[in-house]
């Protein structure tokens, strides 16, 4: 297996031989052993990397998005798409926009931009992307930024655009089956530092890494 | 720690900012006398007091204007660069 598309953290996740699995054309780990599911409950840290994203922006960005029937949310807040995965607005008219495991709108959009219409511009991403579920979320947050996340209403679908461990992240609580998790994005040349630290911590508090099979993708 | 407020993201420790240097209006580059420009380019004021600056909140890249109080490093408010009027001053 020698794919052209590989997450920011795939050597370290290598280290420890997980399962695998190709999603989006990029391996992904599906399960590192049979306590997945438990360091889940506890605070698990799982690499989502391999979903497909896409950002635009621009001065027509806003009603060009509305064109393409997709709801734009408010600003520094997010909302699901029809077919799964979600739009996040990073300002008054930057976007960004994630696939889940099953749809394709952010690829669409990707396409669609292609052609450049006047006033939107393209953003590549190829971010890290991390998920943080169980009950410890709270405690890893607390060591790692200096922002009050208790603070936030999850039920308006807040987005925080923060540092952590001085690495800035964009970070939003989300409702899943499994309770409140957090999804983050950083820049993907920060993406092991920023795994590394956050593992650490986790293992401190009695969790780790998880693979996909663990953990429910909106 | 000290608290600044992004017009945008609101309150932040000041680890999430860079500073842009002071705002400076700048004079029309096609009509200034070169006395003018040099001064705009090269010169800057450091004497204490209430300025305006650039402000940068860095993990959304939000740029916005803080009016601070140099002497007393105490930031009176923050405002998106929109809002500074067309004759160079706060609105």
């Amino acid at each position: 297996m020698n794919p052209l598309r590989k997450s920011p953290v795939h050597h370290v996740l290598a280290k420890q031989q997980p399962d695998w699995d190709l999603c989006n054309d990029m391996p992904t780990v599906l399960l590192f052993n049979h306590d997945d599911k438990e360091r889940s409950s506890i605070l698990g840290i799982a690499d989502l990397s391999c979903l497909w994203r896409h950002g635009l922006k621009g001065p027509r960005s806003v009603e060009w998005l509305e064109a393409q029937n997709i709801a734009v949310p408010a600003v520094n807040s997010w909302s699901t798409l029809v077919d799964g995965g979600l739009i996040a607005r990073l300002g008054q008219t930057e976007f960004m926009l994630e696939d889940g495991l099953a749809g394709n709108t952010a690829r669409r959009i990707q396409n669609l931009l292609a052609d450049r219409p006047d006033g939107i511009y393209p953003v590549l991403r190829q971010d890290a992307a991390f998920a943080l579920t169980g009950a410890a979320l709270q405690q890893l947050l607390r060591q790692t930024c200096s922002f009050n996340f208790m603070g936030l209403d999850v039920a308006t679908r807040p987005l925080v655009m923060t540092t952590m461990v001085g690495v800035p992240i964009t970070i939003l609580p989300q409702e899943s089956p499994d309770g409140v998790r957090y999804r983050l994005w950083c820049d993907g040349t920060y993406g092991e530092y920023l795994w590394c630290t956050l593992l650490e911590i986790a293992h401190e508090l009695g969790g780790g890494a998880v693979g996909l099979n663990s953990i429910s993708i909106i | 720690m000290k608290i600044l407020t992004c017009p945008i993201n609101g309150q932040r420790p000041i680890s999430e900012f860079t500073y842009g240097g002071e705002y400076r209006p700048m004079p029309d580059a096609q009509t200034a006398t070169d006395a003018v420009w040099a001064d705009y380019v090269f010169n800057r004021n450091g004497a204490p007091g209430i300025k305006l600056e650039w402000w940068c909140h860095t993990p959304s890249t939000t740029w916005f204007i803080a009016e601070r109080d140099t002497a007393r490093d105490v930031v009176i408010r923050s405002f998106l660069f929109g809002e500074i009027s067309l004759q160079g001053g706060a609105a």
